[in-house]
């Protein structure tokens, strides 16, 4: 997850009135573009292209963090907007190289369903709050990158079975942390904790 | 479809890796230290730590998937 995600939950940005049509979206958004030519490259079995494609969908996601700082567009709805994108470009990834056989089906599986839920907590969280808010992991934000690497891991046939299972229980810790945190603890910022 | 020579594409993919998951380690490794004297009542500062150890375990099993990638381990 990028450092528009970190920064945009400081009440003060969070409270700005942004245009959610700004550089940083834009820059989030041209990731789907990534996606089309993933799926040729995958398709066609061209390795070291499909292993790019995934590089600059990933290099773009750190990309959008720094846009937003210099253009100072960051928002609510631009962190949401990453977290989604996050979720569509690594899911629809994942999805494809196990249906093409390059990686296995059941982690990708349990990787997608842990994804699910994490996301769901995190409308339960924002339901919390009273407003539209990402809740802030640490380590979620290292798993989402960790995932990233998983595609590209997948793309290049390097030691795909031993990243892909450990990274099963590396997710289910994450998201059982962040689900005490998101379901339990106090929001933070004063929002209604119901 | 080819950019790159094979063993040039795995050398690559293994920096890419390997070199990230290391710096990580070292990163996290010293965040966690850094804040070892912080209250560990904070919510915030227990999600910090937590996510700094589980960055050090992702960063350890991208270094040992490299090695194992090159057949060290």
């Amino acid at each position: 997850m990028s450092e528009a995600v970190i920064a945009a939950m400081t009440p003060s940005t969070s409270q700005r009135i942004v245009s959610p049509f700004n550089p940083a979206n834009a820059v989030t958004a041209s990731r789907f573009l990534t996606l089309p030519p993933f799926v040729w490259a995958v398709h066609n079995g061209h390795h070291q292209l499909a292993t790019l494609f995934i590089l600059v969908c990933g290099l773009l996601d750190k990309l959008d963090g720094l846009v937003a700082k210099v253009f100072d567009c960051r928002s609510a709805f631009g962190e949401i907007f990453d977290a989604i994108t996050d979720g569509i470009c690594y899911g629809f990834a994942l999805l494809l190289v196990a249906y093409y056989g390059w990686a296995p089906w059941i982690p990708v599986l349990c990787v997608l369903a842990l994804g699910i839920g994490n996301t769901t907590l995190r409308f339960v969280y924002a339901g919390r709050a009273g407003r539209t808010v990402n809740y802030k992991s640490y380590a979620m934000e290292r798993v989402v990158a960790y995932t990233g690497y998983l595609v590209g891991f997948a793309t290049s046939g390097m030691e795909v079975t031993f990243f892909y299972w450990l990274f099963v229980p590396i997710m289910g810790i994450t998201v059982l942390h962040d689900a005490k945190r998101m379901l339990l603890d106090a929001v933070p910022g004063g929002g209604p904790a119901r | 479809m080819n950019f790159m020579s094979d063993e040039a594409f795995r050398w690559s993919v293994t920096i890419l890796t390997g070199g990230l998951a290391g710096t990580w380690l070292v990163y996290d490794t010293i965040n966690l230290v850094r804040s070892r004297r912080a209250d560990r009542r904070d919510p915030l500062v227990r999600d910090k730590r937590f996510g700094y150890v589980m960055g050090m375990l992702i960063g350890l099993v991208g270094i040992i998937g490299c090695l194992r990638f090159h057949g060290v381990m």
